[in-house]
């Protein structure tokens, strides 16, 4: 339901600057990823956002209320906010009983002892831990530990879900497992979520937008595809999507409106964009994702297999190019023999060019 | 400690103060001299609350059990060491806290320059036994006096016979006189301090040239008395509490070893009386004493507190215990001796006046204008 | 009236109130100034202050008047060789004393600790629960014990023979019965429990695997204890140095038993027999050990502070294969059983066994009564009390009250160990929780005896300072360094979402504390309640000024006792003051998994 709105939130630990002047808008009802490798202020901007961390400026917003501003001095406490928050150790009381655990929050908000009883009955089973009820959090694994910190978290029915690497204590299948979970929640809940997490895929496979931080400063906030086929700058091209893209150092020279001469690897191709060229530097970064480069009968384009990694449902190829290693996936279990020649194309309109200099995204197009 | 701390502290609004508080207790206790006994016993039983005893002599309780209990009066009874008593009077008092009403005190120059001269203790003289009382032991009034004295072991071969306190520097008693250490009780440094006044000095010299046969060579000593001091203090092996000197000295294995410690303490049950001597008796038996003295005295003072909540019952108090009843609890041993000139001493035991005259008295000025001076000297015999 | 803050420093100060972890370092930091800065400002004035009586004499001027007296005394008074012996002198032999007593008390308890963690020793269990017992116990019990036991005519002022001399006929030579020695030795032993509880835990928590990935490189033994473990440990070994340094340095019982037999003074003694005459300069004394102090703190921080990620090293309780003592392991055994047996059962007995005996060196049955302990109408003995200790209403009622000050204090102390514990972890790395975590750890580095010197003189200017206020007070602040440390390191083990858990439903603060936070950590905190509790009960050097009365507390009544020679009394109630302390230890180990253990921490 609610929207959440940040405005130049920054926080800083003395010197040490973790969130540098975030601007964000979480709309109602979405699933928002904040991504970025450790230390990138992510999760302090979930913490700020719970109200657990104090920002040193700025404002935010939660459906239309100031939850937080330093120039109003405002700074409502987090149990005000109406949220929820899931810890990364789950944080459940060791001295507490699974059921005592759900419940506590309840009887702090005053509930009757028959609603306390129905709501946990309720969420026991949404979860699927109603036999566990009196056990101790010790006594579980670290799959049901985590589905009673969710059933503790969503008990009050917060407006708003704050998750923190929930699911990064536990193993690759479970984890797969709980990804499906919430995505469903989300739906069953009607609530927003934000979700911290440092795994791309996770916020590729969860989320309805991705927040991408990095150095506590924002790269980019679009929706998981756009991201992963428009990264607005090298960074995040090469934080997103696994493997990960190919760069490729290139020269150009302008040739028309939207179109360029591109020399790398030894090659020289036509470049194509989706839109008018305004200005281009000579040294750019060619951008592929490897699924774009398709092994073919044969090409213009030889290249020497340098290593086979095939996983069954594809296969992730290295290959030498004009000096420069390169990757490319191909769909099924192919073993390429080292050394063997192959034949490459670039295929499709999703080849990105980069501004060596600033790093940023000039243009998309195709090469031929 | 203590005590002198919290006199800077409130030196100028405190000293008006209590000043103008220890009249009303002093205009009490000087009204008081002219009350009889029946007068007092009236004006005591009005008076509410417990009645609070300071004393530093462990017996002082007893005789507040025995008063109590004749007037039926609800009180408390400390033994503290002498120190912690002008502690705890200088901070009741300032600290206008609930504390003494009356105390029994020894070390008469502590007494002057911290209880007297800051009016912290009120002196009072019970008229029904001001005339068996003599007139210097007024003024503070003294309670009784109490001797440390020359006692040896006289098992073994060696039996010390002292005739001379010279005899006691001599290497044979090296590490073999048992003396309570000096900076542990004031009575003692206030003895040592005495001796190198002219009078005592003089008479060590003296002491010295008829032990002999020849004059005193001083070397760098300023007189007689320091000599002696530092001579006797190299000989000392210092323990911390008589009663277990006096056990100590007692037993069998301390054979050819002497003490100079509170004759009273022969009384304690764990000390085999019958292998001590005392050198005093000895030198009375044959008609001589021991040059130049055998010992020392100090007096044990009684006075009010000048912020008594009961002084009619402390006064009632301090005139019970110039009685012979009020005195049992140290009558009834050797070693004390009461100033009220109608208490008989005990028949195994010497009078007063044989005492005194064998004996180094303390004089409280004398005392405090050279303590400094003698306790640094002292000191370096104490390492 | 105009505000002076604007509305944007209101609201920030309003932010930063609103967290309890804030509230309660602004409040502590207050509070630990005033109960433990203002009176070092108290303390330093008086040095320079006349105090009336012998001090006021010697200056010829009026007390309350400024005056370099006692500083000129103390520091540069050639004359009699008076500073020399009355402070270089005392001050060499504190430091000599401090430095064996923290050798001794390392070497003994970091072996110790290493054989239990480390190797397959026997009769670990007995051991490790009878090593701790002389720090439990009174440090005096140890040094009267020593007295008693080796004792003989030919040291110091000794007549009679103790123990050692009587049954087994061995004189022991006056430098192993006094002195420097045996007041090195005792200490040592007393602290070394102290070593041990803190070199095992960080042998405890270290990764074994830090050992395991040596011996993998085919190190021997001896190189992975030389250049992997001792390492490790070093911090610890630092740490526990400075802690017995500064302990030893202010202890006051055991030199005054050991060591003024033969005259063998240390600041503590010096300080207590000038206080009397020449308070300035006992004062004076005060103020050098609490420099010391501050200086040992400081070298503390320093030490711990730059090399906390050795300290931290923790990992999975491994198994670590225990080093297999083989033919040695049979009589180290025995040899440490033996040890602790003389140090800690052996003294119990012996103050029994001299409860009983009427005449001192006589051992024999019919020199024995149980009067000191049951019996009645005991004038015949004249020795300060007419019934035996149990009985008599003097012991009992001062049992009472140490007991009830002892309660006291623990209830402060520890509740106020848990705030500032809670605080300082909140805020951790704040230069206000760095200062109050400095400021309740320093009433640790302060003498007890120069504390309660502090206090008396503060007495006299607050007038509500009397009796058990005063007691409960000073022994509040004394102990709090024991009951923070505890709080600190229960708070440090809990990830701040257990709490934040409870923030985000809305839990108010104290119930987040007592249904949470305390709940979680109940036997890090309640240790943190047991050391003031236990340390109050067998304390003496820091009430020994202030109490109202000799009877008030039984150590006090023991103190006065010993120093009338009462011998018989003073051991009785030395053992009852042992069997409650150990009582009073064991009851709350077993109810609540509390333990000194975990009370100490660096």
């Amino acid at each position: 339901m609610p929207e959440i709105i940040l405005k130049n939130v920054t926080k800083r630990f003395d010197k040490f600057v973790a969130v540098d002047n975030l601007n964000l808008t979480i709309p109602s009802n979405s699933f928002i990823t904040l991504l970025g490798p450790s230390g990138c202020g992510k999760t302090t901007t979930l913490r700020m956002i719970a109200g657990l961390e104090t920002p040193t400026e700025g404002e935010i917003i939660i459906d239309g209320v100031t939850v937080f501003s330093s120039e109003k001095g405002i700074n409502i406490p987090p149990n005000k906010r109406d949220v929820g928050f899931l810890f990364q150790n789950y944080a459940l009381w060791p001295h507490m009983t699974v059921y005592q655990n759900i419940a506590f929050g309840l009887e702090n908000l005053k509930w009757d002892k028959k609603r306390i009883r129905a709501r946990v009955d309720e969420l026991l089973a949404m979860l699927k831990i109603e036999e566990f009820e009196h056990r101790y959090p010790s006594e579980l694994s670290g799959g049901q530990q985590q589905r009673v910190a969710i059933a503790r978290t969503l008990a009050p029915n917060p407006k708003v879900l704050f998750m923190d690497e929930p699911l990064s204590n536990l193993d690759a299948k479970l984890r797969t497992e709980m990804r499906t979970e919430l995505k469903r929640l989300h739906v069953d809940t009607d609530s927003t979520f934000v979700y911290v997490t440092h795994d791309q895929l996770e916020a590729m496979t969860l989320s309805t937008k991705v927040c991408l931080m990095e150095k506590g400063l924002l790269q980019q906030y679009a929706a998981p595809l756009d991201m992963y086929l428009r990264p607005a700058n090298l960074f995040v091209a090469d934080f997103m999507g696994s493997p990960t893209m190919n760069f490729l150092p290139a020269k150009t020279k302008k040739t028309g409106e939207t179109s360029c001469e591109l020399s790398f690897c030894g090659l020289t191709r036509t470049f194509t964009a989706g839109k008018p060229l305004a200005s281009l530097p000579e040294n750019v970064v060619l951008g592929i994702r490897p699924e774009f480069i398709s092994i073919v009968s044969d090409s213009s384009i030889p290249a020497s297999v340098y290593s086979t990694l095939p996983a069954g449902m594809e296969t992730t190829v290295k290959l030498k190019l004009g000096g420069e290693i390169i990757t490319s996936v191909v769909f099924g279990g192919i073993d390429f023999p080292v050394d063997s020649t192959v034949y490459l194309a670039f295929k499709g309109s999703d080849m990105l060019l980069y501004d060596a200099q600033s790093k940023k995204l000039i243009a998309d197009g195709e090469i031929k | 400690m203590k005590k002198f701390i919290a006199l800077l502290l409130c030196a100028l609004l405190a000293l008006t103060a209590a000043s103008a508080f220890a009249e009303s207790i002093a205009d009490i206790c000087a009204a008081g001299e002219a009350l009889t006994h029946d007068e007092l016993v009236e004006k005591a039983l009005a008076e509410e609350g417990t009645f609070i005893v300071y004393g530093n002599t462990s017996r002082i309780v007893t005789a507040a059990e025995n008063f109590g209990a004749l007037y039926g009066i609800a009180f408390e009874g400390s033994n503290l060491k002498d120190a912690e008593i002008y502690t705890k009077l200088s901070a009741e008092i300032e600290g206008k806290a609930k504390g003494a009403d009356m105390v029994m005190i020894q070390d008469g120059a502590s007494l002057q320059s911290m209880a007297l001269d800051t009016g912290y203790l009120v002196n009072f003289v019970p008229a029904s036994v001001k005339a068996n009382i003599a007139e210097g032991d007024q003024n503070p009034l003294i309670h009784q006096f109490i001797n440390k004295v020359f006692i040896w072991n006289n098992k073994g071969e060696n039996v010390p016979a002292i005739t001379n306190v010279w005899q006691l520097t001599e290497p044979q008693f090296k590490g073999n006189i048992l003396f309570k250490t000096p900076d542990a009780e004031q009575v003692n440094m206030n003895f040592l301090v005495m001796l190198t006044n002219e009078e005592w000095s003089g008479k060590l010299a003296e002491a010295y040239k008829n032990l002999y046969g020849k004059e005193i060579e001083l070397g760098e000593f300023e007189n007689a008395g320091y000599k002696w001091i530092a001579e006797f203090l190299a000989n000392c092996s210092f323990g911390n509490s008589d009663t277990t000197l006096a056990e100590e000295l007692s037993q069998e294995t301390a054979a050819g070893k002497a003490g100079l410690f509170v004759l009273s303490k022969l009384r304690s049950s764990s000390v085999y009386t019958e292998n001590l001597t005392v050198g005093q008796y000895v030198a009375a038996e044959v008609g001589t004493i021991i040059e130049p003295f055998s010992g020392f005295m100090y007096p044990m003072y009684a006075l009010v507190s000048s912020n008594a909540s009961r002084p009619y019952t402390a006064m009632l108090f301090i005139e019970y215990l110039m009685t012979a009843d009020g005195f049992k609890p140290w009558g009834k041993s050797i070693g004390a001796y009461s100033t009220n000139t109608e208490i008989a001493p005990l028949d195994n035991d010497l009078p007063l006046s044989d005492w005194k005259a064998s004996l180094v008295m303390e004089d409280p000025e004398y005392i405090l204008d050279n303590y400094e001076d003698v306790y640094s000297f002292v000191t370096m015999y104490l390492q | 009236m105009q505000n002076p803050f604007s509305a944007k420093q209101r609201a920030k100060l309003r932010a930063f109130f609103s967290k309890p972890a804030n509230v309660i370092l602004v409040v502590f930091c207050v509070l630990l100034c005033m109960l433990t800065l203002y009176p070092l400002i108290v303390l330093f004035l008086e040095t320079i202050t006349v105090h009336a009586g012998k001090e006021a004499r010697a200056v010829k001027l009026t007390a309350g008047d400024f005056t370099l007296y006692s500083l000129e005394r103390i520091f540069a008074t050639a004359k009699n060789q008076y500073s020399k012996l009355t402070f270089y002198e005392p001050l060499f032999n504190t430091l000599a004393v401090a430095v064996t007593a923290s050798l001794i008390s390392i070497v003994f308890g970091g072996s110790v600790a290493w054989l239990i963690t480390r190797t397959n020793l026997k009769f670990k269990k007995f051991i490790s629960t009878v090593f701790v017992f002389p720090y439990i116990m009174p440090a005096w019990t140890l040094a009267t014990w020593w007295q008693t036991f080796f004792k003989n005519v030919n040291a110091g002022a000794g007549t009679s023979n103790g123990i050692m001399a009587a049954v087994f006929g061995v004189n022991m030579p006056e430098w192993f019965v006094y002195g420097f020695f045996p007041i090195s030795m005792v200490l040592g032993l007393h602290y070394a429990p102290f070593a041990y509880i803190l070199i095992g835990g960080i042998l405890r928590n270290m990764d074994a695997n830090l050992e395991e990935a040596a011996t993998i490189l085919k190190t021997s033994r001896v190189r992975i204890l030389w250049r992997i473990t001792l390492p490790i440990v070093r911090p610890a070994l630092l740490s526990t140095f400075l802690l017995v340094f500064a302990s030893s340095m202010s202890a006051y019982s055991v030199p005054v038993f050991l060591g003024s037999p033969v005259r063998y003074y240390v600041l503590s003694t010096k300080m207590m027999s000038l206080i009397n005459n020449y308070p300035g300069q006992g004062y004076i004394i005060a103020g050098v050990m609490i420099i010391f102090g501050v200086a040992i703190l400081a070298l503390n921080q320093y030490v711990t502070g730059s090399r906390k990620s050795y300290t931290t090293v923790t990992g999975k309780a491994a198994q670590i294969s225990l080093i297999n003592l083989r033919k040695a392991n049979l009589p180290i055994a025995i040899g440490l059983t033996v040890l602790l047996v003389l140090v800690a059962v052996v003294p119990l007995l012996t103050f029994a066994l001299e409860s009983v005996i009427i005449k001192a060196g006589d051992y024999s049955l019919s020199n024995m009564t149980l009067d000191f302990w049951i019996g009645r109408n005991l004038t015949y003995l004249d020795q300060g009390d007419s019934t035996g200790i149990l009985l008599s209403a003097k012991v009992i009622k001062a049992l009472g009250f140490s007991l009830l000050l002892a309660l006291t204090c623990s209830f402060f102390a520890g509740t106020c160990g848990v705030l500032v514990g809670y605080g300082v972890v909140k805020r951790r790395g704040s230069k206000l929780a760095t200062i109050v975590n400095n400021l309740s750890f320093f009433p640790y580095l302060m003498p007890s005896l120069a504390f309660g010197a502090i206090y008396l003189a503060l007495s006299t200017r607050v007038p509500f300072l009397h009796g058990f206020t005063v007691l409960a007070l000073v022994g509040s602040v004394k102990y709090l360094p024991f009951a923070s440390r505890s709080g600190i390191n229960a708070m440090l083990q809990l990830s701040g979402e257990i709490e934040e858990a409870a923030v985000i439903v809305g839990v108010p603060w104290p119930k987040r504390m007592l249904r949470i936070l305390f709940p979680i950590q109940k036997s890090s905190f309640l240790s943190g309640y047991l050391l003031p509790m236990v340390s109050c009960m067998r304390e003496l050097s820091l009430f020994v000024l202030l109490v109202p009365t000799s009877n008030t507390l039984l150590t006090t009544m023991l103190m006065q006792y010993s120093e009338k020679g009462w011998a018989q009394f003073g051991n009785a109630i030395n053992l009852l003051i042992i069997i409650v302390v150990l009582l009073v230890n064991g009851i709350v180990n077993k109810l609540t998994g509390a333990s000194i253990d975990k009370g100490v921490g660096g």
